[in-house]
């Protein structure tokens, strides 16, 4: 243990009050005090460099260290995971979810369709029509985000779905081997009202897609994924938000909010009749899940 | 309500990623274990994430990161360590030790860290709060829960305590066996 010994009882004082000046938390008079005994003590000059130097080495020390590169990705998954843990698990509420939403989801869907702007007269059959009514509502976007928008209205909204959607396993069989494991990642990153109604894979205006439906019983959402084509990027719009550590973009067509982003290899956009920010929200919640599953294809 | 959850998630990572490295690093220091640190940072964001709807947005998110990460430190510490915290009786010996030992110019990150690891956790907690994460008295008392005049006692006794942590180094190096002015050596 260290004794003290120094005869100066005028540098004692002093040195009780170093930490508080180096931290400039010294009262007018008291600094001055201290400044003075200061020019005239070498000592204890000293020491003010000596303690000044420890702070400014043990910030350099602690900050030189770096968070480990997963643990950020470990940090967003265990948040998505922990959302998804919310959905219903007791017997009952499954059993009451379902029933509602049989009967949600039979009167969503012909709210739905009169929501649409689709013209009642036009036939669903009507490959024509479609095509003039989707081309009409896309000349406002721009041409990367039309890809997912076509399809959608083409493949979603044209579209009568069963009573009772299938089951997720069932689903995830029709999206073909390579995309199965979508399906649970997209129901696991959506609000639980919401229930995939449709997983395919299909193709619109000469491009292949893999389409995911969803509703709650009264909005319909598509996440429709694409393969790039040379030279196709997001990359050249805004990013509305980065919140999930992916950037997704936005635009609007018409009554249809789309929000897109993308892997090295694929585009994949989020299209609904959602108002823009719920639209945005739902988009930033798959975006990690779904880039993640991307990615790893 | 239909979004709330969902909106939560994002809401947590864009206010509280951001603060990652700061936490983590503090967790580090704490901990002396980077994979025990892992751990409660897994446990922090977990917490933050539950208990968001208690944040008021506009507040100090940081130092409201920082007051779980401390809750859930106590909290693994006593699942790890058993730790015995510090009594004040045990302060008494620092409020002797007046004289502070002179530091070696030259001094690597690691010195400076091993150094640190050797102050006892209260001690080392203030000193990485206010002298690090740059703190206020006031916000670090809100984030150990402790009265502002035990952060201050803390913080004196801990940098003192470091200091003589690095004396040592200073003292392997031969600095510490030259006599000073007014001091038995």
């Amino acid at each position: 243990m260290n004794v003290i010994s120094h005869g100066d009882s005028a540098c004692e004082k002093i040195r009780g009050y170093l930490d508080s000046y180096i931290s400039n938390e010294l009262l007018v008079e008291t600094n001055h005090e201290v400044l003075r005994h200061l020019e005239g003590c070498p000592t204890c000059a000293a020491e003010v460099e000596a303690r000044s130097r420890v702070r400014t080495r043990l910030k350099a020390a602690v900050e030189s260290q770096q968070v480990p590169a997963g643990l950020p990705i470990k940090i967003r998954q265990m948040i998505h995971r922990r959302q998804s843990r919310f959905l219903p698990t007791a017997a009952w509420s499954l059993w009451a979810m379902a029933a509602a939403a049989a009967v949600v989801l039979a009167a969503g869907i012909w709210v739905t369709r009169a929501r649409t702007g689709m013209p009642e007269s036009l036939d669903v059959a009507d490959r024509a029509g479609q095509d003039v009514f989707i081309q009409k509502v896309s000349q406002t976007v721009s041409r990367v985000l039309r890809v997912g928008l076509g399809d959608h209205i083409h493949c979603a909204v044209f579209r009568r779905y069963p009573k009772n959607p299938p089951a997720v396993a069932q689903l995830a069989e029709s999206i073909g081997p390579a995309f199965q494991g979508l399906v649970p990642v997209v129901q696991a990153s959506v609000p639980d009202r919401y229930r995939i109604i449709m997983a395919h894979q299909c193709g619109y205006s000469g491009r292949r897609f893999v389409h995911v439906a969803l509703s709650d019983g009264s909005n319909l959402m598509s996440l429709v994924i694409a393969r790039k084509e040379p030279g196709e990027s997001l990359e050249g719009l805004s990013p509305s938000t980065r919140a999930s550590g992916v950037p997704v973009y936005q635009g609007q067509a018409e009554r249809y909010e789309i929000a897109g982003f993308e892997t090295a290899q694929y585009l994949a956009f989020v299209i609904s009749d959602l108002n823009a920010g719920n639209n945005l929200l739902m988009a930033s919640n798959l975006a990690f899940p779904v880039h993640d599953f991307l990615a790893k294809l | 309500m239909l979004f709330s959850r969902e909106r939560r998630s994002s809401e947590v990572e864009a206010a509280a990623l951001p603060h990652l490295s700061d936490i983590y690093r503090t967790a580090t220091r704490l901990l002396s274990d980077s994979t025990r640190a892992e751990d409660v940072m897994q446990e922090v964001y977990l917490q933050a994430w539950k208990s968001f709807d208690r944040f008021e947005t506009g507040t100090n998110c940081r130092a409201w990161l920082f007051k779980i990460l401390f809750n859930t430190l106590h909290h693994y510490r006593r699942k790890w360590f058993n730790i015995r915290m510090v009594k004040e009786s045990e302060e008494v010996i620092e409020q002797t030790a007046a004289y502070a030992p002179p530091v070696p110019e030259r001094i690597t990150d690691e010195e400076v860290l091993a150094a640190l690891a050797e102050v006892p956790d209260d001690f080392r907690s203030v000193v990485l709060l206010v002298d690090v994460e740059e703190f206020s008295y006031k916000e670090s008392a809100g984030i150990l829960n402790i009265p502002i005049g035990t952060v201050m006692s803390r913080l004196s006794r801990g940098r003192k305590l470091l200091r003589e942590r690095l004396s040592g180094v200073a003292r392997s190096y031969g600095i510490g066996n030259v006599t000073q002015e007014g001091q038995s050596a």
